[in-house]
């Protein structure tokens, strides 16, 4: 019937479009600027070992996915407990929408809005760059996008099983410990922490050299996937429980 | 014909040790409680948000949470269904267009009058929050008004109405509760015990 499936993911992008849920984004552009201008100060006296183009080009995409990935992280994890544990939405399980839905329609909401952030926001420091060249950027932006689908995932399941600002904690020192799997001389070159610790870090470092994160990519999308499936059978028990 | 409410040995100890109820079509049945006495967890059983006891209770034949048990009834909940972040309005017309399976913007006429026959017009455009209690609690009731349900169940429907509101607000919502099975959830004060077909007492 007419709007039962979507019933959720119309009411959560109403929510996702107020200031409180939209104005985190705004930090994007002075946080990039911030660390376009120390990248380059660093790349220009040596340090960073960043000469090329292509390198720049990655450079800039993956701040603006890394940055997008903590907001939207700690975005999503603040919005799915305020909205799963909130009067309304148990009531609103009373009415005749897809049950669901209420889990699918939020995530996917949040990942539009999350989707579009990343889209405006990589299409902006490409367009800003002074050429693209032949490089396989679409790739890039690809591979690069799949940190924000990890982080919003990341973010429902957390926004399920504990509160808003603990939720956000924990996320934080996730993204943290997934950065440093970026720095090689901290990445394991083989055993299981290589599959239990979040290589967002990896899947950047590796774009840097050449779009190689393929491993990476997967790794991080099955994490989405596990804590997509957790928290949808989470979503079930609770709303025959309550 | 099977009742349209039916409640069959439902618990909730120490509050309700047993409760069985049938409630017809047409017909207006006031279960009775004071504060405290489990009528809201009750309301959350027949909503199929809180599991009973046992599993005794049927919505039109369904279980409660089915989607048939859903479709054609309104449950209006004591503290309100409004998300606090959007306007009252988009709400409104979202939840009537769910409930009758048709475009939002085929209701929109009709919550537009509903709106300026309950003098909500110019509050309609607001957040929840800007709203006054009496004002939310009659934007509560509007499903039942513009969606001829078969089952309507109400937990304390008049509670939050300022007494200058109440009379107005019964002589429209009895009309509209003729053609369906009302449970109402009251304490022993609420206007609609006098209008009720049964009163049954936990």
């Amino acid at each position: 019937m007419n709007g039962r499936k979507t019933f959720y993911f119309k009411s959560s992008i109403l929510l996702l479009l107020r200031t409180r849920w939209i104005g985190p984004y705004l930090l994007l552009p002075p946080m990039l600027a911030f660390m376009v201008y120390a990248e380059a100060y660093l790349s220009a006296q040596g340090v960073t070992g960043i000469y090329n183009l292509e390198q720049r080009i990655v450079l800039a995409i993956w701040n603006a996915s890394l940055l997008l990935t903590l907001i939207a992280g700690i975005k999503s994890c603040l919005f799915f407990s305020r909205l799963w544990g909130s009067f309304w939405f148990r009531n609103s399980l009373a009415l005749p929408a897809s049950r669901y839905s209420g889990f699918w329609g939020p995530f996917l909401a949040a990942l539009s809005v999350a989707t579009i952030m990343y889209l405006l926001t990589s299409g902006a420091v490409i367009a800003a760059l002074p050429e693209i060249g032949r490089f396989p950027w679409v790739q890039v932006l690809a591979e690069l996008y799949v940190p924000v689908i990890w982080a919003v995932s990341v973010g429902a399941l957390l926004g399920l099983i504990t509160s808003g600002t603990a939720g956000s904690l924990f996320f934080a020192t996730l993204m943290l410990l997934g950065f440093l799997t970026g720095m090689p001389s901290l990445y394991p070159s083989s055993g299981w922490l290589q599959v239990v610790v979040p290589p967002v870090g990896r899947i950047m470092t590796l774009s840097l050299v050449f779009p190689s994160g393929l491993i990476q990519a997967v790794i991080l999308l099955t994490h989405s996937v596990i804590a997509l499936t957790l928290g949808r059978l989470l979503y079930s028990f609770g709303i025959k429980r309550r | 014909m099977a009742p349209y409410i039916s409640i069959g040995g439902y618990s909730d100890p120490p509050r309700i040790p047993h409760l069985s109820l049938e409630v017809n079509h047409n017909e207006l049945v006031a279960l009775v409680g004071g504060a405290g006495s489990g009528k809201s967890n009750l309301m959350k059983c027949l909503a199929g948000i809180r599991k009973p006891v046992r599993d005794s209770i049927r919505i039109m034949g369904a279980k409660p949470g089915s989607i048939a048990s859903r479709e054609r009834s309104v449950f209006v909940f004591q503290n309100f269904n409004y998300a606090p972040d959007i306007y009252l309005r988009t709400q409104l017309d979202q939840r009537i267009s769910l409930i009758r399976g048709v475009p939002s913007r085929e209701v929109k006429d009709d919550v537009r009058d509903w709106c300026e026959r309950m003098d909500l017009l110019d509050v309609c455009m607001n957040y929840p929050g800007k709203v006054n209690l009496s004002q939310l609690q009659l934007f509560s009731l509007a499903p039942v008004f513009l969606t001829s349900p078969s089952v309507v169940i109400l937990d304390e429907p008049f509670r939050n109405v300022s007494a200058s509101s109440v009379d107005a607000a019964l002589s429209l919502i009895l009309p509209a509760l003729e053609n369906a099975a009302v449970l109402a959830l009251v304490q022993k004060s609420s206007p609609l015990l006098e209008k009720a077909d049964r009163i049954v007492t936990i």
